[in-house]
Order: structure tokens, then C-alpha cells, then sequence
């Protein structure tokens, strides 16, 4: 709880950018894989990149649980111990809102990484 | 003068003179001038505000008769009222009109207005660059529409795919008036876009930290950041594409390694935000009227604000699912298409948001609550029919067809027409001090509702039986004639609604019963204001304590309206504003604004010129106009702010806070951060070109061109970092109020910055030679365009710099001039680190 005592707007939108870069990444990688053959050679049972997309998506959800649990947590604590003051009903919001944003960004990444279990990498 | 109203709040007689002295002050002070002068010189943001509203009616008006004669000529198969060509041309202007000149304009027009009357302060922290704004826009939007004075009339359609705008396929010059006349328009976004970011992150009322951010202000700053990042591809596009046109450049040509296809990326990496861009302000707008009118506060609001944010990361995510037809790998469709339907739950999030205030609330109809449930109900359909179409499959069966257009007009004019009514309905007795006429306005909805169901809903079965869009005709075999024909019956009653509104609206300025007291009982701030708002809004700048201060403060109307409180008294004559810390809003520091003046007409007029003479062919006359323009743009940054404005100033009795020159949160910063991320994104969209184009060039480099050499590209490098170090030192030096040592460094600076063109340059001309051989030396002659063209401009604002602090208008007490300028000079030395490791690294390793 006391490792993110206080969160700005920059933080906050941590998880989301960390969906974007991950949704940049993949498709950018899936491109280099059809118009270049990047990686395409099998490697234990499937395409070398299709370990790397999901590699990419484990390393992503990793980046995004760490910053939402420790934000949902201090949330917690924060309500728990409502003072009533201002500024802790602010970082409670923000707190609330990080977590929240994780729970998005968790959603999305899955969401993007369903079509990589279903597809070949290029069809 | 003459609005002075009796005074209530101040009881003693001297106390009273007083109080009628400081609000005859505030009157004067910000007021615009007299008559044409006044009125062509204005600033202030309610005048430019109102004047982006009015335009962009004008607009809907036009773009709305256009689709008149749309429908005519589809209300029966083989009808001959417009020809093939004509009816491309109508369909064209009028998607662009309504997405370029109304849409986006408009809201735009009611952030400028609601923002600072919402945040309580008086103006935005750049009114001369809103006016810029404004006018650029009116040009833009008259350059487009002068095309049907010269009968080139664009007919590309909205979205102007290549190759058929390319010169070979449309030789004439109507794309030219597409391209340069929305790009010129479109310098309004990105204008207000960074006002609106700084305003809402500095400007705030005192106590409004970011838990009691209005809602709107939320959607509007994500609408701002998302503008930051999402025009830019578009502007990008546009100007590969003129260069093209112009100079026979080959990005978009086959025949010389280039790829229609880098066309529709760029456009739809802008064109998908767009509609986010067009729908969080409307959201916003509801969020505001919901909780108004179920008469408590709005549930859910944490909830709301990650909507908002999600739905800003999310709608980048999009882009492609309007490409679902043109042979992209399925996987990569896949992404998008579960990217279109991750969207839907922000978007859900909001709408169970607001049904959930209605629900705990006391629901109280009124028009414009009527609007809002007109927007429930279109926008929910539109919703779930894109839901359809992010499915591959169907989106290939529904692709280009009346299905799509019903689908696009349901979610734009559900999503954002009817909220766009509904604050316009809301916030005329703010505007006028008049209420709206009940029954003519409740008339005029359901002729909007019921026509626009009408017209779009047939839509969707023409569309599934097989109508194709962008047709001037269909087969009477298809069997949907009489649809049509119920379409455009309908449609001529939608736009007989939006005109009786539009009536209903103007004759309320001068027929309205008055009213000057809070009509719908609203709990935000700009409430607080008389009716119609003073030029000034807030006599003293409001303190705030609650998300709904109406509601909560019974006191606060009074105590914004006497003068005893923050920046009441007119210090020196000048317009001032209040700014706070990001996060807490307490007072930082006081903000001097400019009063009226001609440099934003003055400058959008020669950059008006300056794209005649570019159309017309007549480089010269462009090249002519930049001397004006550049001198009319550095006099107009002379005038802010010098030795002359004082370093600090009392706001209330006891309490100082410094001038924005000396202040560490100063606009000015916070605008270099904004334009750089707008910058940042364009800079990064032409990189996306570059590495699109080599993804699949057979070789690279290619077209004849080679390696450049080591040599003089390092020398080049070198003499970059050295202008960044240079920078860094004449701000040390500023700080260290060695004035001769900053001019010193600040002039070297320059000279690297010119060394580094002088080496750069030639390295890539004898490498890659001509730029019209191949698209290999269109994207490198345009990166290292693009860059060099940074480097000039640091190096004028540079110089710039080094003449004020000589003159003493910059120096350790008043550093904010500098600090900008090494902002700058930072940002592009690390641009152009990228863009060398880009141009000289990256094909030895390709």
C-alpha cells in the first residue's frame, strides 16, 4: 500500500497505454510475420511468433496486475479509513479510478489475444 | 455599463460605489471593442465561442441541404436530379461538411463556451489563440465551398481514398480545395484542443481538485488529448497526399513502390477516434443534464470518468474495421474486430450510468430532457448495429451499402445531434437570458425524431437486400423503391425539425420569456452566472468545495457576484485569470491575458493568401506571404507578457501569487507540452509511413538510391546534440542571470542548428537524389523535410528568445520564454536523433 502513496493522471492511464503498446506490438508483429516470414518457423508444436504474441500478452496482463492490484489495494485501505479530508478523498478517487482502468485494460488485452488462440498467424 | 444590475449584496453606500466601481472596471476591461473593429478584433472566449456555435449551424444547414438533394435524387430509381458527377460531388461535401465543418467544430464551440464558466474563470488561458482558431476555421470552411465558385467541386467522397484522388485518376483541382481547405480548417481542432487541456488542468476554480471536475470537463480533456493524438494522421495524409499532387511525389503509387492502402491507415487511424472525438463531448453533455433533470446528483461518476478515459484508449484501437475488405491478414482483422467490440463496454459503462440516475432520481421532462431520451433510444440501436459490423463476416456481407450509412447516421446522429440539441436547448437561457418557447420546441423534437427514423431506419433493410452506398442510382429488380421514397419523404421532414429548432432558437434571443435565475435548478457552476453571462462571467473568482456547488454552497452565487473575493479588483487594466495545482486546485499563480487585437485575423488571413497562391500554383506568392506571417506571429508573442507586467500580485487581500512569466506551472508550458504531443503524433504518423512503405518494398534502399555516407550523417548528428547542449546552457545561464552568457548560448544554438542542416541535407541528396524517382525518396526527402523544418523553427524561436532576454523581458525572475525555448530545442534534437537513426541507420540493417 505504501509504495504508491500518491498517483497523477500520468499513472493512471499507466495500464491503458500498456494495452495500447501491446496491441501496437502484436499487430505490428503479426504483420512482419505475413509480409516478411518473421518467425514463422515451428518451434515446440507452433509458430515461433505465435509464442511470441503470447508472450508479449503474459509480459502485458504482468505490467497491468502490478499496477491495479497495489492501486485497488490502496483503495481498500482508503475507505477503510476515511479521514474526510480532501486530499484522501482524491487519492481515493484516483486510486479507484487506476484500479478500474487495470480491469479495462485487463479486458482489452484479453480480447485481443482470444484471435491469436484461434487463427493461424496468417490466413 | 448598462447591464449593471441593482445592487444587493454590499449594504453601506461607500461599500456600494465601490462594488459598482470594480464591476463598471470588469465591464470595460473585457469588453470587445466597438463596432466592425470590435467585433473583427474580439478574443473573448464567450464572442468566439458563440461564433464557433453559429458557424457551425450555418454549416449543418448547408451540409443538410446537400442531403436534400441526395434523397431526391434516390427517391425513385433512374431519376435525373443530379448527374453521376454532381451527385459524387453533393455526397462528398456533404460528409465532409458535416464531420469537418459541423461536428467537430461545434463542440468545440460549446467547450470554449461551458469550460470556463463551468471551471469558474473568466476566459481560456489563450484567447487570441481561440480567435486564431475561429478564423481559420471560417477560411478553411470558405476555401472548401469557393471550389463551387471555380467548378472544382471535391469528389473523392469523405474519406478521399487514393488512387482516385491522385492526379492521374482526378486531375482537376477539387481534391486540392479537399485537402488544403480542411486541413486549413482543421488548425481550429488542434488549436483548441491545447487550449482546452490547459485550461482544464490549470484553470480551475480554487477547490475543485479532480474528484469535483464537472463531467464535462472530463470528457471534454479527454476529447482534447484524443484530438492531440488523432488529427495528426489525418493532417499527415492530407499533406502526402497534396505533395503529391503538387510535386509528383509517388506515397500512394504502385508504379514507384508507393501503397493506396498507407492512404486509408492514415485516415482511419484518424477517421475511427473521430467519431469518439464527436461522441465524449456529447456524452459529457448528457452527463451534465442527466443528473439536472432526475433532479440528484449523477451515479457512478469514478465510473464515468474511466469511461471516458477507456473509451480515449480504446477508440485508437479501431481503425481497421473500416478496412475489413481490402485483403488484410485475418488475424490482424480479428484484433481490430475484438478491439470494436472491447469499446462497447466504456461505452455500456456510461449509458448504465445515466439509466441509474434517472432511475434514483425524479425524472422531470423538459425539452431538452426530451432530446436526451431521443439520444437513448437512436444511439443504443446505432450502437448495437456497429456491434454487427465489427463481426467480420457480416461487415463483409453489409460492406458498402445502405446498411453501413443507416448504422453511421444512427451513432452520429444519435450520438451526437441529440445531445448537441439538448445543450443547446439547456444552455440558451445562459446565452440569451430567455427561455426557450415550450411548444414550438416540443414540436420541433418529434419532427426530428420521428423524420430521422424514418429516413435511416429503411436504410437498414435497402442496405441488407443490397443497395450500394455512393451510387447515384439503384435497380429497380431490388425491389426498394418505395423504401427510398418513404426515406426521402422522411427526410425532408427531419430537415423541416432542424430548421423549426433553429428558428425556435434565434427567435428566443429576442422573443423568450426573461429569465435570469438558474431555470433548470442546475447544480454546476456556470449557473452561478447572471443571465445572459457578463463578458468577465465571475466578478470574483469562485471557491468550491462540492462536485455540485449549487447544490451544496447556497452561498456561492452571491459571493461570485460581489467584489470582495479573488482577482476582483482590475489590477493595472489588464484581464486576468486564476490558476491552480493540477491535481488540488489551490492558487498558483495570477494568468495575464491579451485583450482584443487584430494578429489572429491578421495571421489566418495571410496564411488564407498563402494557400491561394499554393493552389493556384503560385509558389511565389506562398513563399511571399511567409515573411509577413512569421513577423505578424513573432510581434503577436512580443505582446504578451515583458518587463512591464509585475512579477507577482495580491488576488485578495493577503494573499500574492505570481504572474505566469515566473510561475513553474505556467500556460505556456503546459501549451509547449500539448503542441509537442501534437507534434509528437504527426512526427510519429510519418514514421508509421516510412516503415508501412518498407514492409513491402522488395529492396530498401530502393529506386537507385544508396547507403548515405558515414561520414558527414555523424558530423550532422554531432552538431545536433551540440545545438541541445547549447540550449540547455542558456537557460542555466538565465537562471544564473548571466544575460550575456544566455544570449551567447542561445545564438550557438542557433548555429549548430544551422550547421546541421548544412551537413544533414547534402548527405541525403547525393545518397537518394530526386524525391519523385521512388517513394524510398519521397518518405526520406519528407522525414528529413519534416525535421529540418523543426530545426528552422527552434532556430527562429531561439533567436527570438536571445532578443528578449537582451532587451530584458527574459531573465532569472521571469524565466517561463526560455524554458520554452529549450523545451523546444530538446524536443527536437530528440526527434531528430529518431529521425537520423531512421534515415541513415536503419536500410543497413532492413
Amino acid at each position: 500500500m505504501s509504495l504508491v502513496r500518491t498517483l497523477g493522471l500520468l499513472r493512471l492511464s499507466l495500464p491503458l497505454a500498456v494495452w495500447a503498446l501491446h496491441f501496437v506490438a502484436v499487430y505490428s508483429l503479426q504483420g512482419l510475420a505475413c509480409a516478411r516470414a518473421l518467425w514463422r518457423a515451428p518451434w515446440a508444436g507452433l509458430e515461433a511468433m505465435t509464442w511470441v504474441l503470447w508472450g508479449l500478452t503474459a509480459v502485458a496482463l504482468a505490467v497491468i496486475i502490478a499496477s491495479g492490484v497495489p492501486a485497488y489495494r490502496a483503495w481498500r485501505a482508503l475507505r477503510a479509513d476515511p479521514d474526510g479530508r480532501a486530499d484522501t478523498v482524491r487519492q481515493r478517487f484516483l486510486f479507484a479510478l487506476a484500479a478500474q482502468c487495470a480491469l479495462i485494460a485487463t479486458i482489452g488485452v484479453v480480447f485481443t489475444a482470444v484471435p491469436v488462440a484461434l487463427l493461424p498467424t496468417c490466413a | 455599463m448598462s447591464d449593471l444590475r441593482p445592487d444587493y449584496t454590499l449594504p453601506t453606500p461607500g461599500d456600494h460605489l465601490r462594488h459598482t466601481d470594480r464591476i463598471a472596471a470588469l465591464e470595460r476591461i473585457w469588453a470587445n471593442g466597438r463596432g466592425l473593429v470590435g467585433q473583427l478584433t474580439a478574443v473573448n472566449h464567450t464572442t468566439i465561442a458563440l461564433r464557433f456555435i453559429v458557424t457551425g449551424l450555418c454549416f449543418l444547414l448547408i451540409g443538410g441541404m446537400l442531403s436534400m438533394f441526395i434523397r431526391l435524387q434516390l427517391a425513385w430509381p433512374g431519376l435525373d436530379v443530379l448527374d453521376p458527377e454532381r451527385y459524387a460531388q453533393f455526397v462528398t461535401m456533404h460528409g465532409t461538411t458535416m464531420m469537418f465543418l459541423f461536428a467537430v467544430p461545434i463542440m468545440e464551440g460549446f467547450a470554449m463556451y461551458l469550460i470556463p464558466k463551468m471551471l469558474g474563470t473568466r476566459d481560456l488561458p489563450f484567447p487570441r489563440l481561440s480567435a486564431f482558431g475561429w478564423w481559420c476555421y471560417l477560411f478553411g470552411g470558405l476555401f472548401l465551398y469557393s471550389s463551387f465558385l471555380f467548378g472544382s467541386v471535391p469528389d473523392g467522397g469523405w474519406f478521399m481514398y487514393t488512387p482516385l484522388t491522385d492526379s492521374t485518376y482526378s486531375p482537376g483541382k477539387g481534391a486540392d480545395f479537399w485537402l488544403i481547405g480542411v486541413t486549413f480548417a482543421e488548425i481550429a481542432a488542434v488549436t483548441a484542443a491545447v487550449e482546452l487541456i490547459v485550461a482544464i488542468l490549470i484553470t480551475r476554480a480554487p477547490g475543485m481538485d479532480l474528484t469535483r471536475m464537472p463531467l464535462f470537463a472530463w470528457a471534454i480533456l479527454v476529447t482534447a488529448f484524443m484530438i492531440a493524438f488523432g488529427f495528426p494522421p489525418l493532417i499527415l495524409a492530407s499533406l502526402l497526399l497534396e505533395i503529391q499532387r503538387a510535386f509528383d511525389f509517388a506515397f500512394f503509387e504502385v508504379a514507384r513502390g508507393g501503397d493506396p492502402l498507407l492512404w486509408q491507415h492514415l485516415f482511419w487511424l484518424f477517421g475511427h477516434p473521430e467519431v469518439y472525438i464527436i461522441f465524449l463531448p456529447a456524452a459529457g453533455v448528457v452527463s451534465t443534464l442527466v443528473p439536472t433533470f432526475a433532479r440528484r446528483p449523477i451515479v457512478g461518476y469514478t465510473w464515468i470518468v474511466l469511461a471516458l478515459i477507456a473509451t480515449g484508449f480504446l477508440s485508437f484501437g479501431l481503425w481497421v474495421h473500416h478496412m475489413f475488405a481490402v485483403g488484410i491478414p485475418l488475424l490482424a482483422l480479428a484484433f481490430f474486430s475484438a478491439a470494436s467490440m472491447a469499446v462497447a463496454i466504456p461505452t455500456g459503462i456510461q449509458v448504465f450510468a445515466w439509466i441509474a440516475t434517472l432511475w434514483a432520481g425524479k425524472p422531470w421532462l423538459r425539452v431538452p430532457m426530451l432530446h436526451i431520451i431521443g439520444f437513448f433510444i437512436t444511439f443504443v440501436c446505432g450502437g448495437l448495429t456497429g456491434v454487427m459490423l465489427a463481426f467480420v463476416p457480416f461487415d463483409w456481407q453489409a460492406h458498402d451499402t445502405h446498411f453501413v450509412v443507416a448504422h453511421l447516421h444512427y451513432v452520429l446522429i444519435g450520438g451526437m445531434m441529440f445531445p448537441m440539441f439538448a445543450g443547446l436547448y439547456y444552455w440558451l437561457p445562459l446565452a440569451s437570458g430567455r427561455m426557450p418557447s415550450e411548444s414550438l420546441s416540443r414540436s420541433a423534437f418529434w419532427l426530428v425524431f420521428i423524420g430521422f427514423n424514418l429516413t435511416f431506419l429503411p436504410m437498414h433493410i435497402t442496405g441488407l437486400v443490397g443497395m450500394p452506398r455512393r451510387v447515384d442510382s439503384y435497380a429497380m429488380e431490388l425491389g426498394v423503391h418505395w423504401l427510398n421514397l418513404v426515406s426521402t419523404a422522411a427526410g425532408f421532414v427531419l430537415a423541416v425539425g432542424i430548421i423549426a429548432i433553429l428558428v425556435d432558437v434565434a427567435l428566443c434571443f429576442v422573443l423568450g420569456r426573461r429569465n435570469d435565475e438558474n431555470p433548470w435548478q442546475a447544480p454546476t457552476l456556470e449557473w452561478a452566472l447572471p443571465h445572459p453571462a457578463p463578458k468577465y462571467n465571475f466578478a470574483s473568482i469562485p471557491e468550491v468545495s462540492d462536485r455540485d456547488p449549487l447544490w451544496r454552497e447556497p452561498g456561492l452565487v452571491d459571493a461570485t457576484r460581489r467584489t470582495d473575493g479573488l482577482l476582483a479588483d482590475a489590477h493595472g487594466g489588464w484581464r486576468w485569470i486564476l490558476g491552480t495545482s493540477i491535481q488540488s486546485a489551490q492558487p498558483e499563480q495570477a494568468i495575464r491575458l491579451s485583450n482584443s487585437t487584430w494578429y489572429p485575423l491578421l495571421c489566418a488571413l495571410c496564411i488564407a493568401v498563402l494557400l491561394a497562391g499554393f493552389i493556384t500554383s503560385q509558389y511565389w506568392l506562398s513563399v511571399l506571404m511567409l515573411v509577413p506571417l512569421i513577423g505578424l506571429f513573432l510581434r503577436w508573442l512580443w505582446t504578451v507578457n515583458g518587463r512591464d507586467a509585475p512579477l507577482e500580485i495580491e488576488v485578495k487581500p493577503g494573499l500574492w501569487l505570481p504572474t505566469q512569466a515566473a510561475a513553474k506551472n505556467a500556460p505556456g508550458w503546459w501549451a509547449l507540452v500539448g503542441t509537442l504531443l501534437i507534434d509528437g503524433s504527426l512526427f510519429a504518423s510519418l514514421v508509421y509511413a516510412y516503415f508501412y512503405l518498407w514492409l513491402h518494398a522488395p529492396a530498401w534502399p530502393a529506386g537507385g538510391a544508396t547507403f548515405t555516407a558515414p561520414a558527414p550523417a555523424a558530423a550532422a548528428l554531432a552538431a545536433l546534440l551540440l545545438a541541445g547542449i547549447a540550449a540547455w546552457r542558456a537557460s542555466a545561464a538565465v537562471r544564473a542571470t548571466h544575460t550575456q552568457r544566455a544570449v551567447g548560448w542561445h545564438v550557438l544554438a542557433v548555429v549548430a542548428g544551422v550547421a546541421f542542416l548544412a551537413l544533414q541535407l547534402p548527405t541525403i541528396a547525393d545518397a537518394v537524389g530526386a524525391p519523385q524517382r521512388h517513394a524510398y525518396g519521397s518518405v526520406v526527402w519528407t522525414l528529413a523535410g519534416f525535421h529540418a523544418l523543426h530545426v528552422a523553427v527552434a532556430a527562429l524561436v531561439g533567436g527570438f528568445v536571445a532578443l528578449r532576454i537582451a532587451r530584458g523581458h527574459v531573465d532569472a525572475a521571469r524565466p517561463l520564454e526560455t524554458r520554452i525555448a529549450t523545451g523546444f530545442w530538446h524536443y527536437v534534437v530528440a526527434q531528430g536523433a529518431i529521425a537520423w537513426a531512421v534515415l541513415h541507420l536503419f536500410p543497413r540493417f532492413a
